[in-house]
């Protein structure tokens, strides 16, 4: 393709570039992946770029023919929502663009319409991570009727800390009133006397919490040499994870278990 | 025979408890069966190796390492990157039992080191916490294990059998 020679055009690569990056890196992707997509794009249109790449902003510099850098820009990366559909589409875009030989604006254009794709309706989402939680609630040897206490309990708690983010809470609060949400509600199963003491519902009610994603991609940044960023990311697991502790132990203390 | 019930009806739950996740992920549609089916294996291998009295830790990483391999013909299949099957498959595996009964063993070590479960406490905490620290890094590492041993940075350029080359 081509060489884009002049310097605006430079700059809207610059931009569509990082737009990519930010966008993969908001909606869940590891870091290595980010790289290469921008990596693989920028190759497209025979540019070469360096990168820095952390949890919250993407700094990106322009090399010229010689090797020097000609400018950098940063960008921050907005709020972390997992989006796989976006990072699915994203991959697709990375491909096609070298096949069919795609333009900036078309680029672009794809870019928009993948960040305004619909999500799942919520009360599909609810719905199976109560499924989810009975499942959990399964895998632990749990009876039929803490099943259908852990579905209702995980229901609530997805609802609760889907209202937390809505009010602004901070991520972290809102994963603690959505445990101790849960955990209230399962625990009522063997207060109610339902369950025998291992208390199989009251336990796997909030194992819809678990942070899979920043795990996952903390291991696989921390082996593709991302160290940094896999630090980051299993520290807002940990943190996740106390949190769902302290909310757990909370309604213990109500409950005296 | 009956256990193979019980590990048969663990499986299609561990498949629900993926398909819980692949929402709240917001996957693409065309890859929700076969994270079903990912998350149901990741399970049934667990189980059956429990069943025969395998380590909890190794169990879990034969799943996660199966789950790996088996993302990598899908993503080819299913035009979409692998970690978008294997991330949803392996959380059904994550230990919350051994979690939750390690955090509570925590809890009591905070208390009083006379009392007479003290000892008894500290040895099951700690056997807990080390069993939920090596799961833990046998899934996450476990799904990414096919991945280095194949050494390529996209799928696309692993050969799969079986699927047709666009």
């Amino acid at each position: 393709m081509d060489k884009i020679e002049n310097s605006e055009d430079e700059k809207d690569m610059a931009d569509v570039l990082l737009r990519t990056g930010t966008l993969l890196m908001s909606a869940g992707a590891n870091t290595g992946r980010v790289r290469n997509t921008v990596n693989r794009m920028a190759e497209v249109f025979d540019y070469t770029i360096d990168l820095h790449i952390s949890q919250r902003s993407i700094m990106l510099t322009m090399l010229n023919e010689n090797g020097a850098s000609h400018f950098t820009i940063v960008r921050v990366t907005p709020a972390h929502v997992i989006n796989f559909r976006t990072i699915s589409g994203i991959s697709k875009l990375s491909w096609s663009m070298v096949e069919e030989k795609w333009t900036l604006h078309q680029i672009n254009e794809e870019l928009k319409r993948l960040e305004q794709l619909p999500r799942f309706p919520r009360w599909l989402v609810l719905t199976l991570v109560g499924l989810a939680g009975a499942g959990f609630c399964a895998l632990a040897d749990g009876a039929p009727i803490e099943l259908a206490f852990t579905f209702f309990a995980s229901f609530i708690g997805l609802f609760v800390r889907q209202e937390a983010l809505k009010g602004g809470f901070n991520p972290y609060v809102a994963v603690y009133f959505s445990a101790f949400a849960a955990s209230l509600i399962a625990g009522a199963c063997s207060k109610l006397g339902f369950s025998d003491s291992q208390n199989h519902a009251y336990v796997t009610s909030v194992l819809f919490l678990i942070p899979g994603v920043p795990l996952i991609n903390s291991f696989s940044d921390i082996l593709d040499g991302n160290v940094q960023n896999g630090v980051t990311r299993g520290f807002i697991a940990f943190l996740i994870s106390f949190s769902i502790a302290i909310g757990i132990l909370t309604s213990a203390l109500i409950y005296q278990f | 025979m009956s256990w193979i019930f019980i590990v048969l009806y663990k499986s299609v739950w561990g498949g629900i408890a993926a398909l819980g996740f692949a929402a709240l992920f917001n996957v693409p549609m065309r890859s929700l069966f076969h994270i079903f089916l990912f998350g149901a294996i990741g399970i049934f291998i667990k189980v059956t190796m429990l069943h025969y009295a395998l380590n909890i830790v190794f169990a879990s990483l034969a799943g996660a390492v199966a789950i790996g391999f088996l993302s990598i013909p899908a993503a080819h299949y299913k035009h979409t990157p692998p970690l978008i099957f294997y991330t949803p498959a392996v959380i059904p595996m994550i230990p919350g039992i051994l979690a939750y009964r390690m955090i509570l063993g925590f809890i009591t070590l905070t208390g009083n080191p006379k009392s007479p479960v003290y000892y008894t406490t500290l040895l099951e905490t700690v056997n807990y916490g080390m069993k939920v620290v090596f799961i833990l890094i046998s899934l996450s590492v476990g799904v990414v294990i096919p991945m280095l041993l194949l050494r390529k940075d996209s799928v696309k350029d692993i050969k799969v059998l079986f699927v047709k080359k666009q």
